[in-house]
This record gives structure tokens, sequence and C-alpha cells, in this order.
């Protein structure tokens, strides 16, 4: 099967559902859908175009909005799902149900990015320490690493 | 009665310093929880203030075994984006040392493996071994670490004639060496029966949570990003992708031994095949805003690094998934049900890193909170003992 096959098979199984489909490089094809149809075209991906490796999730800082592309692959190709949540309301399902594997990710998102993956089986902290402050979201574009200053017991000799 | 027992966070397991909570009954482990982030550096965060160049090296960082292969992911994602066509020959060396990292890396994993089980003269054997392709990559790069022989555009150092005859003598001498340890290893049956049977994964759970690298292949997911997606040269190289269907630690052994001889097949392919003419095209010192995945299949699975350019000398954001990391919630299935004895050996079946130093195991009574420190080797001597214990599967075959 062929990009182009799929990519055609996509357009008439997803329909209006597909927001954008492209297919930029050999062997990677761009899936645009909205947050609520993010499950539904996971199980799709999944059943019928033996998607069922997740690779990462990756997670994108656009300014007004957050940007996720669940990188796909199959033994032909790999699909790479893009989706937006707005700043404002960063919510999102998550797709555990569908793909075990992805709850890793799915937490590193929650804690990078300050958003809420709704329904994680799993929703405690991954990478960042126990005593990390809430509301600091190190990925977001905004936030940036002040260094402490260095304190030396007794002074500088 | 239930317990449970910390193991870590200091010691370099899987790559990072990570803690495990393993909740046991008895010797059995019923539930593992995995604590990550111990040493967290922020190198994607770090990447979006380096420019291209600068993000070689930082990437090369990322891992200190198969640093090759997070340099090489990055620098095949931005070529992609700056539209480099970069020379034959310069791709060629630089999927040489692919393939001689993936040796060096297999070797030192095997050692590991037979000195978890028991098994220490087949750890010396291999060490030993892995000296000579250390030598080669040295000899070719400058470095044993960190090769530093990626450029945007190709390579930075040639083959001469000389180097190449090096190569070829070192390779046959690791397939002759490689083939007689690994009949040894066959021959030996309490090595077989201490592997065999030992951190169990089905190939439905493989499936389902999205394992890689060897530890699919030996579940019977034949799944090679070099097959499926094949990137630069591998498409004109001729391999095949080794699985087993054991699905458990002997399978592990079985398929990076395999895709040991695999290796040397391909190095010398390439050495031979090396065709003439530059190393290296020159690269501009923006990329076009875009975007990239760039998938490379490093000695331990899957490696993806997504890359987004914005017009900049620096990108925009660099998105890097290592294969260890997608390997977690399998590890996490591995251990349940075993046994605390196999502990070492499961964990070694993933990544060598975890044996290299003594570390110490705390206990704690889920009753009355009370605390007991058992020392790694401590844990080890459990382990060694364990086949005496009975529970190992018993004539148990080598299928090489």
């Amino acid at each position: 099967m062929s990009d182009t096959d799929i990519v055609e098979s996509l357009k008439r199984d997803l329909g209006a559902k597909a927001l954008e489909l492209t297919n930029p490089a050999v062997r990677r094809i761009f899936l645009k859908v909205a947050t609520a149809d993010l499950v539904p075209a996971v199980t799709l991906l999944r059943d019928k175009y033996d998607c069922a490796f997740l690779s990462t999730i990756t997670g994108l800082d656009t300014g007004e909005a957050f940007e996720f592309l669940y990188h796909f692959a199959s033994p032909v190709t790999t699909i790479h799902v893009r989706t937006t949540v707005p700043r404002s309301d960063p919510r999102f399902p998550s797709i555990c149900g569908v793909i075990p594997g992805a709850v890793l990710y799915e937490r590193e998102l929650q804690e990078m990015f300050g958003v809420v993956v709704e329904g994680i089986p799993d929703g405690r902290r991954l990478n960042l320490p126990d005593d990390w402050p809430d509301g600091q979201y190190p990925m977001r574009k905004d936030w940036k690493h002040v260094r402490p200053q260095e304190v030396i017991p007794g002074g500088e000799s | 009665m239930s317990f449970v027992i910390p193991i870590g966070p200091q010691h370099p397991a899987l790559k990072e310093p990570i803690s495990l909570r393993m909740t046991v009954e008895g010797e059995v482990i019923t539930g593992v929880d995995i604590r990550l982030g111990y040493n967290h550096r922020g190198v994607e965060k770090v990447a979006e203030d380096k420019n291209w160049t600068q993000n070689i090296y930082l990437a090369e960082r990322i891992c200190g075994i198969c640093s090759h292969s997070h340099a090489t992911c990055f620098v095949q994602g931005v070529e992609r984006l700056m539209e480099l066509a970069p020379p034959k020959r310069g791709l060629y060396i630089r999927y040489l040392v692919s393939e001689l990292e993936r040796v060096h890396s297999h070797l030192l994993w095997l050692g590991v493996a037979g000195h978890e089980a028991g098994f220490d003269s087949f750890f010396m054997y291999t060490w030993r071994d892995r000296e000579i392709v250390m030598d080669l990559l040295e000899m070719i790069t400058g470095n044993r670490v960190h090769y530093a022989i990626n450029t945007i555009g190709g390579v930075r150092r040639d083959l001469d004639e000389g180097q190449k005859a090096k190569v070829l003598e070192g390779v046959a001498t690791l397939r002759k060496r490689s083939e007689y340890y690994f009949r040894l290893g066959a021959t030996e049956p309490s090595f077989v029966a201490r592997i065999a049977g030992v951190g169990m994964l089905s190939k439905e759970q493989a499936l389902s949570l999205c394992a890689t690298g060897p530890v699919a292949k030996a579940s019977g997911v034949a799944r090679d990003v070099r097959k499926e997606d094949p990137y630069a040269v591998y498409d004109e190289l001729d391999f095949k992708v080794c699985t087993a269907d054991t699905c458990d630690v002997l399978g592990r052994v079985v398929v990076r031994v395999n895709e040991l001889l695999e290796s040397y097949n391909m190095i010398e392919q390439m050495i031979k095949g090396l065709p003439d003419g530059d190393i290296a095209c020159k690269a501009p010192r923006k990329a076009k805003p875009g975007e990239v995945v760039s998938r490379y299949e490093a000695p331990r699975g899957e490696n993806i690094h997504y890359i987004k350019a914005n017009g900049t000398d620096k990108p925009e954001r660099l998105k890097v998934r290592a294969p260890t990391l997608g390997n977690y919630p399998a590890t996490v299935e591995m251990l349940r049900n075993g046994f605390i004895a196999d502990i070492p050996l499961i964990f070694a079946a993933i990544d060598p890193c975890i044996c290299c130093a003594e570390r110490t195991v705390t206990l704690i009574g889920a009753r009355n909170g009370e605390e007991s420190v058992v020392r790694m080797s401590d844990l080890r001597r459990q382990a060694l003992a364990r086949p005496r214990n009975a529970g190992v599967k018993r004539n148990a075959v080598w299928p090489l």
C-alpha cells in the first residue's frame, strides 16, 4: 500500500473529520483532527491501518494554542496525527484506552505544558521533582530558566 | 502480606538513574512503579537556544553508549529540513560508524547478561572483544565514546585504504570469535536454563505497550526502522530483521547475537562498496520554516526526533524520544510475577548500565514500616543461588 493509497483511503474513512491531510515526504503522512475526534481517529488507525505503535507524542507551544502530534508507525508508513487545544482551556482526551503504551507520554505532556489529559489512568508527575512549584511548566515558550544565585557558605575568600 | 522495595534512583539504570518501587509478596513481584527524572537535564529546552551545529554535539551527549544514534538522527532530520543531499561516501562512513556502534553496544550488553546470569567467562570474553571494535571506532573517528564524526551535510573524517583493511580484519576476527563464544553459550546448559522463561513479555503485550528494539523483536514483533522506513543507505544493504519467539531473556540474547552477525555483514558490505567522492557538502547556516520527523534504529530500538524550524539558525522545537523510554511500560510487565532474584537479570535484558555499579536496595516492611538495606551484591548472590532453588525451565534449547 503506497502513501497515496493510504491518503485516499483516510480521506474516504474520515470524511470531514480530517481537517488537513498532507504527505510532505515519503512515508510521512500528517493528519489534523479536532480534539473531539482524536480517540475515534486513533482507534481507526489502530484497527484498519495497523498503526498500533505509538512512537511518542510531541507537544508544541504556538503562542495562543498548544499543538500535539501523535507519531504512529505502521510497517509501511508513519502517520502523524495533529490536534490543537486553546491555551485558555487546555483539555483533551486520553488515548490510553486505545493505546495503553501512551501513558508515559501523556504524563510528560501534563507536567511540561500544563495541559489536562482527561481520563488518564495515572496522572502523576513523570520527570519533574516532587517539590517542583505548581504552575511552572518548563516547555511553554514563555517559561525561562533562571539560574538561582550561587551562595558560597562563608562568603568568597 | 506485601512489601514495597524501592530500587534506585542512584544507579545508572536505563540511561538515567530511575527509581523503581516494587511491591512484593514473598519472593514474587506483584506491582512495579517507575519514577523518572532524577537526571533530567532539560536537553529539549536547551536545544531551543543553540544553533544547528551546536545541537549536533548536544544531541550526541544525550546518551553515553549510543551517542552516535542521537547525533545521526538529529543530523539526518536537519539535512532534510535544509534540503541537502549529502554525498554517498559521507553517508556510507556515517552508517558504518552506526553499525560499529551497534556491535560495541551489543557486545557490552551480552557481557553484562552473562555476568548477571553467573557466567563470568562469557562476560570477560565479550568485553575483551569489545575492545577490538572500540579501537576501530577510535581509529576512524578519533574518539571511543563521543565520536563527533557527524556534521550537517556529511561526516568530518575520511577513511583511507589502510583503515578499510583494518576494519575488515577486525570484523573477521570478531565474527570468528563471536561464533565460537555463541557455540560455547549454546552448549552451557546452566546458562541457557538461567535465562529461559525469565522476564516474559507476550507478543500482544509488546504490541499494545509499544515496545521497541530487541525487546519487541524477542517477542516476535519484526519491527525495525532500517527495514520499514529505510533511511540513507539501508535500502542498498542486504540484511534481515532478527526475531525470536520465546518472549523471554533468552530470546533477547538470541536477537542481539543474530543482530551482531548481521551487523558484521553490513560493515563488510559498506567497506567493500564504499563509493568515491566527497565526504560532506556545504550546509547553510539557517533552515527554512518547516518540520521533519527523523527515525533511526538505535541498538536499543527506534529513536525518533521531531524537529521544527522557524527560519532562524536555531530550532523552534526539538523533541527526542530515546528507545528506552518506549520500553518502560513493557519493563513493568516483564517484572510483574517475576522473582526478586530475577530483577538484575530482567534489568540487564533492557540496558547494560544497571549492573555497572554496586547499589543499595532498601526493604521496607509494609506492616511496621521498618527499613533494612540490602546491597546489590547480596541481591546478585540471591540471583546466582536462584537456579538451585528450582523453578527454572529445564531442557531449554538455545535456538541458534
